[in-house]
């Protein structure tokens, strides 16, 4: 049950990258489904990290930093949590079992990190009167530390020293509760899925939804999500031509008598605070 | 950008501006000009080429670029292209500093609105379901879908900017028109989508026999009958009707689904309890 120095090192530095990647261009990296592959891939268990960060990943689908607002850390949850699971040997659902509360618990790493880069703006403010354009620029990059720090430090001391922890939960849980967070790993993808949800117009375009859940639901075995995607992108693009030719001769619109100009359906505000 | 009708910025600066907006922009977030410092960041090489040797009209130009600002990400750049364009014409007065500041305040919130819907909340459902759906049966090909899909959204940033560029300060109005259409569309499929992830992803089978006579019957088999995936749908609408409640909000939901989670993984042992309450 102990950790390599290079995996601690190698899964601390990648932490801080996936948290920039969140940032800025988005390749992937800072996603849950990416934290867990590669934890999985660094200690030789693929697999297990594979499906631990594509639970976690499904869970967390909707959530996002709208605004600036801050969520739970689910990528340094994932790391811990498929760390966990292949030390420990437990399985998938003990790994996301461990990783949603301590995703829950760094949240406040992440407002730690957006506060202290105060910091920094005190002082580019400062530049910014003096008309020191470079002094502005270097507060913005020297920026980019809480936030590393913010996700690094907690990843680094909860594998060096979390092993000893997870061996005394090892011995002390029942059965009961394994089967249950067995179960609560497999239904809270429930929770992504409702969120997006509240974020797409269902109201207004519910047969859409229909016709997706009717697909996997009836002809899983035959039938896949991407074929899934591809189906609604054509009624996607038949939509929108129907559109654009109602705007055209407007003596046709008894099926879209309003045209393209409807509002997108109000953003359904989501709250996230611990 | 064949329009850009840009005079005194060269295209080094144009494209240095870009990539600063696309990496820097939320480095130097914090919890009191939020974007505001990565933006003044980001704009800086146009600033640098119009008032490098003007250090009062770089002042104002850093006072204006650092005030308050928040938006998406992917959105930021139609605004940062229209403001380094009307800088590029109207240099750094008084007038031009108000037009800006008003371009920056007016449209960030209306972008935000329409940029997480498209860019965050159906880009999720269509990119990260489809990724999370490939690995969750140990594929690790799926994760080669986010890299795709930044490619294809980096190219969507870069034309945004030179929208930006072109429009100036006309932005907002054609903005708005073509972008509806769009994400109606857009809406669509990533409603088409999640609709398939509800069976595929939440896969419970309740847990669940009892006897009849000498004959074992499963309780899934009979809930098949009537519909498959009817208990994943029924708790991904329960939960989307909890988040429309007042008091509830994701992080608690969480902790619904646990409970809920610990119920339904035990039920065997639960029912065997009850039954054994009135035998």
């Amino acid at each position: 049950m102990a950790i390599s120095w290079f995996t601690l090192i190698f899964l601390t530095i990648y932490v801080g990258i996936g948290q920039l990647d969140a940032l800025s261009a988005k390749i992937g990296l800072f996603s849950p489904v990416f934290g867990g592959a590669v934890t999985g891939l660094i200690m030789g268990d693929l697999k297990t990290g594979l499906v631990i960060g594509a639970t976690l990943q499904l869970t967390t689908l909707g959530v996002a930093t709208y605004g600036g607002a801050t969520v739970p850390d689910f990528l340094s949850g994932s790391i811990m949590g498929t760390a966990f699971a292949i030390l420990s040997g437990r399985g998938t659902a003990y790994g996301i079992g461990l990783a949603i509360p301590i995703g829950l618990l760094l949240t406040q790493m992440d407002i730690l990190g957006r506060l202290t880069n105060t910091f920094f703006q005190h002082r580019a403010d400062k530049y910014a009167t003096e008309g020191n354009y470079k002094g502005v620029e270097r507060m913005n990059i020297f920026g980019a530390i809480p936030w590393m720090l913010s996700r690094g430090i907690p990843v680094f001391i909860g594998l060096l020293f979390g092993s000893a922890v997870v061996k005394a939960i090892n011995n002390w849980i029942p059965q009961w509760i394994m089967n249950g967070l067995k179960t609560a790993g497999i239904i809270l993808p429930a929770m992504g899925i409702a969120i997006l949800l509240r974020y797409l117009p269902i109201k207004r375009y519910f047969p859409y939804f229909i016709i997706g859940f009717v697909l996997m639901a009836y002809f899983a075995k035959t039938f896949s999500l991407l074929g899934t995607a591809l189906l609604g992108l054509a009624l996607a693009v038949i939509h929108v031509y129907n559109v654009m030719g109602n705007r055209k001769n407007n003596d046709n619109n008894e099926h879209h008598d309003d045209g393209g100009h409807a509002e997108t359906e109000e953003l359904a505000e989501v709250e996230i605070d611990v | 950008m064949s329009d850009m009708k840009l005079t005194k910025l060269t295209k080094k600066d144009v494209r240095s501006v870009f990539v600063r907006t696309w990496l820097g922009l939320q480095l130097g977030w914090n919890y009191e000009k939020m974007q505001g410092l990565g933006y003044a960041y980001a704009v800086m090489p146009a600033l640098k080429r119009l008032y490098k040797n003007d250090k009062d009209k770089m002042k104002q130009a850093l006072g204006l670029e650092m005030g308050f600002f928040n938006t998406t990400p992917q959105m930021a750049h139609l605004i940062v292209g229209a403001d380094i364009a009307l800088q590029d014409q109207l240099g750094m007065n008084d007038d031009s500093e108000k037009a800006i500041a008003g371009l920056k305040t007016g449209l960030m919130g209306p972008f935000a609105g329409v940029g997480d819907t498209v860019f965050v909340a159906i880009y999720n459902a269509i990119i990260f379901s489809i990724t999370a759906y490939l690995c969750m049966s140990g594929q690790w090909i799926g994760l080669l879908i986010p890299p795709i899909g930044c490619c294809a959204i980096t190219w969507v940033r870069w034309k945004l900017f030179g929208m930006g560029i072109a429009q100036g300060q006309r932005l907002a109005t054609t903005f708005a028109d073509s972008m509806s259409l769009f994400t109606e569309g857009a809406s669509i499929l990533g409603l088409t989508v999640v609709g398939g992830m509800i069976p595929s992803v939440i896969a419970y089978n309740v847990d669940l026999t009892y006897k009849v006579g000498k004959v074992t019957m499963s309780v899934q088999a009979m809930l098949d009958k009537i519909m498959p995936g009817l208990i994943p749908l029924a708790i991904a609408m329960v939960s989307y009707w909890l988040l429309g409640r007042k008091h509830m909000n994701s992080t608690r939901l969480i902790f619904v689904l646990i409970a809920v989670g610990m119920v339904l993984g035990n039920l065997q042992p639960i029912f065997g309890w009850l039954g054994g309450l009135f035998g």
